[in-house]
This record gives structure tokens, sequence and C-alpha cells, in this order.
């Protein structure tokens, strides 16, 4: 097969229907970008769910001095931590539970916002500040109702919070975010299969005399459809490429500048899932362009 | 080299088919001309031999091929052994003499070397030397029928179909063309060639296969146009 020819066609194809091409590469770089958010998204809410759900623990805030709650007059005393463990070791529904003292957690709070607050003469927060708390890891995440109502109102609890009622908010805006990227990719995937069809349509009709002394002189079908397939991976890789170096800017200046520098208490994706959602884009984006053409060209191009 | 056996090719929609069981064989090396009126069959039969259709029943054997059974992909290879020239010449208007020619021989994967010997070979052939630069507007309607002709023969086929290939030419430059079929045919090349120019085929007294509505009414060697009584 001359390389030379099909180059030739290949560069003639492309300047010919330049403004389709481009209509067609603008299409597939807006849908795959949004496809490869959907992914990112994906991926996010996924992450933090693992994050976040596998935990599977209720957190019971014992009463500190000076609580502010109106069911603490004073501090948990020993005595009521004690039937409170006692309440929790009755309850089959728990799988084990551990007591975190004030000064833990300080530390677990050091970690996250950093020793600023913490240290110096006149210190923000101090281990007083920091409520005992009693954490519980359920055999079943969904059965929380029976122990938070055990333990709620007994002496010494401040508050029983289940840490899955916290995160849902957030859960459900990414997952959101998720659908609506994904579902005005799909719009937008529709919109350029039709516009792939269409170029081909055009190329054909444009080509028709060259394509008909090809077919009557023997040249095979593969290279009277090469051009066009040649064409669609161009359009394509040029599609793969935009939306990549866009999904690269939403990680970099979103997600990485951002987000993982101020909201450190979200488990946010890193560069794995950046890869994943592009190696994503780049498969789809061929397969939108090459298999409407392949569909076409045989329908065209029939010998 | 090409058999009917008992061909019947009818169009969905049409109540007559185009061809109603015809047997034909046309030998290698001889010159058939396919006559008739519009209509007749002869555009059909010529279309079942590049195989673009295939027959309703029937059989019909191309260059020791049954094409009833070819499948698809080996559709292009039986092409190869078939040169087609129309009346309307189609040659393409953004591309010279010389590549007009060879793009029958680039598009089958001939080598660069191959095309640069025989593309000139067959200019000379038809006439042409010294024309191979010119864009096809540049040529009277002759001359751009033998650039068409040497497309058809430069593959040297084993077949050569010709549609009306006098259709749009005068008397004059027509005998040109045919002299040149001839001379194709001399090199053993089977010419099949469809025609409405009676003053052609009384005068090359060829083989004649008269066709109307779809039956094989004459074939006669060394015939005429008309019926000769």
């Amino acid at each position: 097969m001359q390389l030379r020819y099909v180059s030739s066609e290949l560069g003639q194809g492309l300047r010919r229907n330049v403004s389709m091409h481009l209509a067609v590469v603008l299409t597939l770089f807006v849908s795959l970008t949004l496809v490869g958010v959907g992914v990112l998204f994906n991926q996010q809410a996924s992450k933090a769910a693992d994050h976040w759900g596998n935990q599977l623990q209720i957190t019971v805030y014992l009463c500190r001095v000076n609580d502010s709650s109106a069911v603490c007059p004073n501090a948990v005393t020993d005595a009521q931590k004690t039937e409170i463990a006692a309440v929790v070791e009755d309850n089959p529904e728990v799988a084990d539970y551990h007591f975190e003292s004030s000064e833990q957690a300080l530390g677990k709070a050091r970690e996250l916002y950093g020793d600023e607050l913490f240290t110096g003469e006149n210190p923000a927060i101090t281990a007083e500040d920091m409520p005992q708390t009693l954490w519980i890891t359920l055999q079943d995440p969904d059965e929380y109702e029976g122990i938070t109502s055990a333990v709620q109102g007994l002496d010494g609890v401040s508050k029983v919070r289940d840490m899955r009622e916290q995160v849902a908010p957030i859960l459900e805006s990414i997952n959101m975010l998720q659908w609506v990227a994904l579902g005005t990719a799909a719009f937008l995937v529709f919109a350029a299969l039709l516009l792939v069809a269409n170029t081909i349509r055009l190329a054909a009709f444009a080509r028709r005399k060259e394509i008909g002394i090809m077919r009557l002189v023997g040249a095979s079908t593969l290279y009277i459809a090469l051009p066009f397939l040649l064409e669609a991976l161009v359009t394509a890789l040029i599609g793969v490429v935009l939306a990549g170096g866009a999904l690269w800017g939403f990680m970099y200046f979103g997600i990485d500048e951002l987000s993982a520098n101020r909201l450190k208490f979200v488990p946010w994706i890193g560069w794995d899932e950046f890869w994943l959602a592009a190696g994503s884009v780049a498969i789809l984006g061929p397969l939108l362009t090459l298999l409407p053409t392949l569909v076409l060209t045989r329908k065209y191009l029939k010998v | 080299m090409i058999r009917f056996e008992k061909v019947t090719k009818a169009y969905p929609g049409h109540p007559h088919p185009a061809l109603d069981n015809i047997s034909v064989d046309v030998e290698k090396g001889e010159f058939v001309f396919l006559v008739g009126s519009s209509g007749s069959g002869k555009s059909t039969f010529l279309r079942l031999v590049l195989r673009e259709y295939r027959p309703t029943s029937g059989r019909v054997y191309v260059a020791g091929k049954e094409i009833n059974r070819l499948a698809s992909w080996k559709v292009p290879r039986l092409r190869r052994d078939i040169g087609t020239v129309f009346q309307d010449f189609r040659l393409l208007p953004n591309k010279t003499v010389t590549e007009n020619v060879a793009f029958a021989l680039q598009v089958i994967g001939k080598s660069r070397k191959e095309i640069k010997d025989l593309v000139p070979e067959t200019l000379e052939l038809v006439g042409l030397s010294g024309k191979g630069d010119r864009m096809p507007d540049e040529l009277s309607g002759g001359e751009q029928q033998r650039v068409a002709v040497a497309r058809a023969f430069v593959n040297r086929p084993m077949i050569l179909i010709a549609d009306e290939p006098t259709g749009n030419l005068d008397p004059t430059t027509s005998v040109g063309i045919m002299k040149l079929l001839d001379r194709i045919n001399r090199t053993g090349t089977t010419v099949v060639m469809a025609t409405h120019d009676s003053g052609i085929v009384d005068q090359m007294r060829k083989r004649v296969i008269e066709l109307e509505n779809g039956h094989v009414v004459r074939d006669q060697a060394q015939g005429v146009y008309g019926h000769q009584t």
C-alpha cells in the first residue's frame, strides 16, 4: 500500500473539510472533557465513600468541663464512663469500641490543622477544650439507630454523631456533579456521533469520483476507506489531547492547588485517578469517531 | 472468459427482469459488440460481469471465477482483471494525464518503478506520448477517451469492458478509438463493447450480440448492427 498516496489523501481530506473537522474536534473536546470530569467525580465519590464509609463508626462525645450542651452539667466521671461502656458492651450491634482521651483528640486536631493553633504562650485550643470520645465500630453501619438511642441520654454523654450522616451531603454533591457531567457528556457524545456521520457523508460525496474509479480498477475496500479512517483518527487524537489537557488543568488547578491545600479533611483524588480518566478518554475518543466511520464507509464505499 | 448460464436479473419493484434466462459464452481474445435499444439489458450485462450485481438466478463466470459465489472481499481482485471505459470518460479533473493513468496502479498498490515503466508505455500505445503533463480539460474529447482507455488498460487486464465509448465523440474520432480498442484486442485482451453506433459495428464486422427486453435475440459472428435479411 502506498503510504505517500494515503497521506496525501489524508491531508487533502482534512483541508477540504476543515470546518466540519473543526466542529468534530471541538465537540469531541468538550464531550470527552466532561466524560473525564465525570470519571474523576466518580473516583472522588468512591474514594470519599471508602474513606468515611468504611470506618463504620459512631462517635459518642462525652461531657467536658464547661460543656455547652444542656445535658452536661459537669464533666463525665469515671463511673459514668464505666456505665456507658457496659451499655455499649451489651449491645449486639457493636463490633468494637474504644475510648479516646482529650489529649489523643488534641493530637489528631494538630495533625489536621497544623501546630499554629495549639502552641505558644496562650494557645487557642488546649486538651481541656477537646472532649473525650467513645468510638464505636458497628457490625452493620446501617444499623446505627439502636446503639444511638441506647447511648443517647445516658449520664455523661454530650452528643452522638454518626460519621456517615456528616459526610452524606458531601457524597451526594459529588454524586450529583458526576451525573451532571456524564449526562451532559452523553448529549455531546451523541452530537459528536452525528457530526462524524455528517463529515463522512460530505467527504464521501466530495470524493465520489475518485471512489468510483478506485472501485472500478480494483482498489480494496480497506484502501478506499483508509483515508476516511485516518481522518477520523486524527480528529479523535486532537480531541483526546485537548480533553487530556483540560483534565490535567482541572486536576492541577482545581484539585491539587485549591482543594487539596485548603480542604484537607477530604481524601482527594490524585494523579492515579487522573490517568484513569485520561485513559478512558483516550479509548473513548477514537471509538467515537472510528466506529461510525467503519459503519458508514461500509455503506457509502461498498464495492 | 465470460460465461452466462441461464442468467436472470430482476430488480426489485420492476415487473419484468432486465435479463431473462440468457446464456452467452465469450471466448478469450474475442471482440464482442453488445447492441440493443435503451433498456434492453446491455448495462445490466456489463454490471454483472463487473460483479456490481449478482444474478437473481443462473450462473455468471468471469475470468474463471463464478461471481455468484465470489466473496465481497475478493471482488477488487476480480476487477483488476477487467478494464472499464465509459461514455463520459470519468477522468479526475485535478490530475494530469499521467496521474490519471497512474492512479489506477497506485490504488492497487503497484510499486513506483512499475508505475514509472507502465504509464509512459501505455500512453504511447494510445497515442498520447508527450501529453502526459496536460490536464484533462486541455484535451479534446477523443484524447480524453484515450486517457480513459489507457487507464483501463494500464494494468493489462484480461477483459476490457467499454460502455458506449464513442457515444460522446464525432465519427472521425470514434474511428480512432475503435482502432485503439482493436489494437488492444489484438494483444489477446477480450473486449466487450456496448454501443448504439451502427456505423462502427458495421465497419468492424466483429461478433454481435443483440439484446431485446432482456433476451438475446441475435448472436452473430462478423455481424452488423441491424438485422441482416
